[in-house]
């Protein structure tokens, strides 16, 4: 039998007052499907293909899915870091500068995701770079903003 | 300082100067307690923030946990081949023996990564924060250099064994 004093009962006591990280989560109104993302992925590819990189990372800063489920994200992940990994080196300051205050933590939140996951890493050394671009231009601001944040991409 | 190791350790820098923003907390469980809310298991989730990956390779990266009242630091070191794989474990076991005299290590490092830092309101408050910053990018800078001359040193002292034995067969 399983040794019943590590038993945590709090967990199924509804009055501990524990909160759940699906407790913290924003409720949102409506719920992002990948359908209805698809034509914003399209256009993020398409506008990295004809080379205009400072929009596509205007488009995939600005409203990202927030409320769609991990599947979805991750597909809008992937587009994301396609673009980010196009930029040439010496364009990403003036990128980073065009950027918003709310897209730059938006910008974050996929750096950070990026550089969690396997296929992230192994552009690390540009996702680094865009890191330190943003750092340049605001500071740790939307390093602390990430932090508290419950917002996830 | 190679190209890509710089924005490496700045963005360590800045991650780290954006968590280490702790406070005293206790603990809401138990009464007097006051323990830290990234090593509670079942911890209250609003007591968390959202964790750091920052990482250059698939091999050299660093996770910052931060909560409330403390900040968890994992360092990976990169392990190219066997002998350094060795020589890291080696060199971190003998760091967390002595890890009392180190105040912010923890004694055992977190499942996938070579080294761990636990760094309390505590320390935040009698050390120096910018100090403590300092020191997690120093040994992040020490330890690569650290490795790679004792893999020199290791296999130049074995070149100058295995002549010294096998000369004995020449004749």
């Amino acid at each position: 039998m399983e040794d019943w004093r590590r038993i945590d009962i709090d967990a199924f006591d509804p009055e501990s007052g524990r909160l759940t990280e699906e407790d913290l989560k924003p409720p949102y109104a409506t719920q992002v499907g990948l359908q209805e993302l698809q034509p914003k992925i399209s256009q993020l590819r398409s506008a990295a293909t004809s080379g205009d990189f400072a929009s596509a990372v205007q488009l995939a800063t600005s409203d990202p899915p927030y409320n769609s489920d991990d599947a979805t994200k991750l597909q809008y992940f992937s587009a994301v870091l396609e673009v980010l990994t196009q930029v040439r080196q010496a364009e990403i300051i003036n990128i980073v500068k065009q950027l918003s205050p709310k897209q730059q933590e938006v910008l974050i939140k996929y750096l950070y995701k990026g550089m969690s996951l396997p296929e992230g890493q192994k552009q690390g050394g540009i996702l680094l770079s865009w890191f330190e671009k943003v750092t340049q231009v605001s500071g740790v601001g939307p390093i602390v903003r990430y932090l508290s944040d419950r917002n996830t991409v | 300082m190679s190209q890509s190791l710089r924005p490496y350790l700045t963005a360590v820098r800045h991650s780290l100067q954006a968590a280490l923003n702790l406070s005293n907390f206790s603990s809401q469980v138990v009464e007097r307690h006051n323990r830290p809310e990234v090593e509670v298991p079942n911890a209250s989730a609003e007591l968390l923030l959202q964790p750091m990956h920052i990482s250059r390779n698939e091999h050299e990266q660093v996770l910052i946990e931060p909560s409330v009242n403390s900040v968890r630091v994992s360092i990976k070191v990169k392990q190219a081949d066997e002998i350094e794989q060795i020589l890291v474990h080696k060199f971190t076991r003998f760091l967390e023996q002595r890890a009392e005299s180190f105040y912010v290590l923890r004694r055992v490092a977190i499942p996938g990564f070579s080294i761990s830092f636990l760094i309390t309101n505590m320390h935040t408050e009698t050390m120096n924060t910018e100090k403590l910053v300092d020191f997690i990018i120093e040994f992040m800078e020490e330890v690569d250099k650290e490795i790679s001359e004792m893999k020199l040193f290791l296999n130049a002292r074995a070149r100058f064994v295995a002549e010294a034995y096998l000369g004995e067969f020449v004749y």
